[in-house]
């Protein structure tokens, strides 16, 4: 199996299959792109993923690199929040900040299942909950005045009735 | 159950020799009003007895055996976890003398419902079925069917409090259960109680619940944590908030702050939103005639209140029926098939022209099979 040598941004080097890597959509343009030779002892770098996430991405890719494409036809799927695999709910059971950096790295690296799972992952963070709880739960500062408070509340007014 | 053993039998038994079928044998055999027939198999479990056919497919068996067999048990377990495929065989046509046979309790307990509650995937579905049975309509339910639903509902508010999912639905149930306790107490003798020591159990349960519910306060996330969700880029927000379902969380979060305020009201949201819940036929209709700007806010507005919410659309999984073995089963675990274990049957149905998929159950069809 060829391997390829990817670089965090604080310099560490992992090495890893070429079919893993290629998960990711931007590593695949750049092999395809500039005809990387298989022998070549070339390192990518990465200037935007720390080791920490990057290790963590690697094994999100390295298990979920058999998986089938997703069906074409299903266009509801990304609507459905709570559709996440076990293995992807236990793999982010992690604090707020590093659920922050996958989605920043995922969408860096364009890898649609790991943005799409996390991305859900927050989605949930936020269903069922009022302004103010959703402002506690992600540390927001509510930067409304009274009045404007006001308006956005009056805009969606309509939501409540039945 | 321990009434019957001193019914009238043909060998009665001594008060001692009770005790010691009692004490010593997990599965104790049923003995029958008519004592004749072979019974049932009874286990007992945490939560009191049980029959074993209603426990087979369960995780949750725990035979109190000597501490060999229980070692055996965890390993047989630990094998057989994978395998375990919750199912439960269902009358779909039901008529009155049939319907007495389908129990929700039983139903409940064979489909595993307590461990589906810990699913993220189950989670929503068993909370909407909570919503249609808690409250006071649960007066007139029988004994065992009161228990099983509050012991869902104690693990959905263990869920619902640990992980901090979907506060909304959680109150809700809240509410159902306060108006469940102010319809015991103010039953009255010969009112809908039932046992008084069943009730005993069930208030204390209630008022765990509620007290979950009182204590319930979303955690903050360390201040110093970073990136926080406003660090990222507008792009990845957006993502998020493409993924919100429900429009109420929509304005919710439009709410919160500025920056999310103008995310939400972009029209690609809202049109999104509408083609989540609504054929493209139904949208058709809608559509202002003149060809002049479309508001998708005001066109998911109206075609909410033209069409209501199709249910069935929000949730990752749902229980499913089985045509040929009329069997309820969860879609992601599947059920032993009878197309699929007998290949006579199997042929036959491939003549007759294939396989049809099972079919989906939402919460409210769910509900129908029984006599409630």
């Amino acid at each position: 199996m060829p391997q390829i040598k990817l670089q965090s941004s604080d310099g560490e080097v992992f090495p890893i299959d070429v079919d893993v890597a290629k998960c990711s959509v931007t590593i695949k343009t750049m092999l395809e792109d500039l005809g990387m030779d298989e022998e070549e002892e070339e390192v990518v770098p990465l200037p935007n993923v720390n080791s920490a996430i990057l290790r963590k991405v690697l094994h999100w890719a390295t298990f979920h690199k058999d998986d089938p494409p997703p069906p074409e036809d299903d266009e509801n799927k990304e609507k459905r929040t709570d559709d996440i695999s076990s293995w992807d709910a236990d793999f982010l059971k992690v604090d707020q900040g590093t659920l922050f950096e996958l989605i920043l790295a995922a969408n860096y690296l364009d890898i649609k299942g790991l943005l799409d799972v996390t991305c859900k992952t927050v989605a949930n963070m936020i269903k069922g909950k009022a302004p103010e709880e959703i402002r506690k739960t992600f540390n927001i500062k509510n930067d409304f005045t009274a009045s404007e408070e006001d308006q956005v509340r009056k805009e969606n007014e309509w939501c409540e009735e039945k | 159950m321990y009434s019957y053993i001193f019914r009238p039998m043909k060998t009665a038994l001594k008060v001692s020799e009770i005790r010691n079928i009692l004490n010593t044998n997990p599965s104790m055999p049923f003995i029958s009003k008519d004592w004749r027939s072979p019974g049932e198999e009874w286990v007992k479990t945490e939560e009191g007895w049980e029959k074993k056919k209603v426990l087979e497919h369960c995780k949750q068996i725990k035979y109190k055996e000597s501490n060999e067999d229980e070692k055996e048990n965890i390993n047989n377990s630990k094998q057989t976890s994978s395998s375990h495929q919750p199912h439960c065989h269902i009358t779909v046509k039901s008529t009155k003398e049939i319907a007495g046979f389908n129990e929700l309790d039983e139903a409940v307990k064979r489909l595993d419902f307590r461990n589906a509650v810990r699913d993220v995937r189950r989670f929503n579905y068993v909370c909407a079925l909570l919503d249609h049975l808690i409250g006071q309509q649960m007066t007139n339910m029988s004994g065992c069917t009161q228990k099983a639903l509050l012991a869902m509902l104690e693990e959905v508010a263990r869920y619902a409090t640990t992980s901090q999912h979907n506060p909304r639905g959680f109150r809700r149930l809240l509410n159902k259960l306060r108006a469940l306790s102010a319809a015991e107490r103010s039953a009255c003798w010969g009112g809908p109680l039932g046992s008084q020591l069943l009730w005993h159990q069930n208030t204390a349960k209630i008022n765990r619940i509620l007290n979950m519910g009182s204590e319930f306060q979303i955690q903050e996330p360390h201040p110093d944590l970073h990136p926080k969700l406003l660090n990222l880029p507008e792009e990845c927000i957006r993502e998020i908030i493409l993924r919100l379902s429900d429009h109420r969380d929509l304005t919710a979060s439009a709410q919160s702050c500025d920056q999310i305020c103008t995310i939400v009201n972009e029209q690609r949201v809202w049109r999104e939103l509408a083609k989540f819940h609504f054929t493209p036929q139904q949208i058709e209709l809608v559509l202002p005639k003149d060809t002049g700007k479309i508001d998708w806010k005001t066109v998911y507005n109206s075609l909410k209140k033209t069409y209501g919410l199709n249910e069935e659309r929000q949730y990752a999984e749902m229980l499913s029926l089985c045509k040929y073995c009329c069997c309820l089963f969860w879609k992601s675990l599947g059920h032993p098939c009878i197309a699929e274990q007998c290949p006579d049957f199997r042929a036959r149905l491939q003549e007759a022209g294939g396989i049809t998929p099972p079919s989906p159950v939402p919460p409210s069809a769910f509900l129908k099979l029984f006599s409630l």
